[in-house]
């Protein structure tokens, strides 16, 4: 009778211990074997859109159907690109136009994606906080900040270096 | 509600957590806030990143310079080979069997219960054969706060791009592409 209360209670235990480790699992994500990154490139562009004329800056090329499809404006004008080094948990600060901050903090680099901080600062609020994870070498856009007769739209990419 | 400025002896207090990513959420931007503004806190802050560049490449450096090619062998060579008999395995098996149901029942058990959660999760799990945004997406959105009016996420599947729209001074969907 001993053993089988035994074996019953092991069971359920180990019932419990199997759930608990494929909810962990399933919170978090599995880490695979990547080279390890030394530090992290930043990128950032800033493109001032508008329906005020046809112009598409030359070197936006690579982004002409991303701005066709996803937005509403005849003109895209390249008006600052800049990228700089940054160590893992390091800040980096770019001036963008209208006075405003973009403040990049890169945290991880985990399952080939790079984990990251990203504020948009105006003034003294931050018009986006956020927290993203993106693909190596792969790059979002941050957008509708108002700037002379349009707005800005802003990509924001990051380069591993090993 | 307007946030009161945070001092440099707030901030610097706190820059050593902020350079480990160890703040919450508003902490951390009332620091990023401070030192976009205040050169001597600023100046620490960069200090603190060289620290880590040269500490990282310090020890980066120091174990490139192990070679562990010749690890392996070299345990492979201390291990030796014991050869034993079937009969005296399946002895020493049914034996170990005879003597201790304690161990093997909950074996037993363990077994049947990693069955039961494998079936449990197969089931939970819906077949799908569509990528989700995720897959599509280059860009996971982990948080995401602003003090504008709005914010649209958009993750386009075509152009497999994210966006994060901000509309302030327009009204909902104004500007909104």
């Amino acid at each position: 009778m001993n053993g089988m209360s035994g074996v019953a209670l092991s069971a359920f235990v180990t019932v419990l211990g199997l759930q608990y480790v494929a909810l962990a699992a399933e919170g978090s994500p599995e880490v695979t074997s990547s080279p390890a990154a030394n530090a992290v490139e930043v990128r950032i562009g800033a493109v001032l859109a508008s329906n005020s004329s046809q112009e598409f800056d030359a070197r936006l090329a690579v982004m002409h159907r991303q701005f066709n499809v996803l937005f509403p404006y005849t003109s895209y004008r390249l008006v600052k690109e800049e990228h700089q080094r940054v160590p893992w948990g390091g800040k980096v600060g770019f001036d963008i136009p209208g006075g405003r901050y973009v403040m990049v903090i890169p945290r991880e680099f985990k399952n080939d994606r790079v984990y990251m901080k990203v504020m948009v600062i105006e003034g003294s609020r931050p018009i986006i906080d956020t927290s993203v994870s993106l693909r190596d070498h792969a790059t979002f856009l941050v957008g509708g900040p108002r700037e002379h007769e349009g707005v800005l739209i802003l990509s924001i990419g990051a380069d591993t270096l090993h | 509600m307007v946030e009161r400025a945070m001092t440099c002896r707030e901030a610097l207090n706190l820059l050593p957590l902020f350079f480990d990513g160890e703040l919450d959420a508003n902490q951390m931007r009332a620091v990023a806030l401070h030192s976009t503004r205040c050169g001597g806190c600023e100046d620490q802050l960069r200090r603190m990143e060289r620290v880590q560049e040269v500490i990282s490449a310090q020890v980066s450096g120091a174990v490139d310079e192990v070679d562990f090619s010749t690890l392996w062998r070299g345990i492979d060579e201390r291990l030796g080979t014991v050869h034993v008999s079937w009969w005296t395995r399946a002895r020493a098996w049914w034996g170990e069997r005879e003597r201790s149901w304690v161990i093997t029942g909950p074996a037993f058990a363990a077994a049947a219960a990693v069955a039961l959660l494998g079936f449990l999760l197969w089931t939970r799990t819906p077949p799908t054969t569509q990528p989700d945004a995720s897959q599509v997406a280059n860009v996971d959105i982990e948080s995401l706060d602003s003090d504008v009016d709005a914010v649209t996420v958009l993750n386009d599947n075509e152009t497999r791009t994210t966006v994060i729209w901000v509309s302030d001074d327009t009204p909902a969907g104004g500007d909104t592409p």
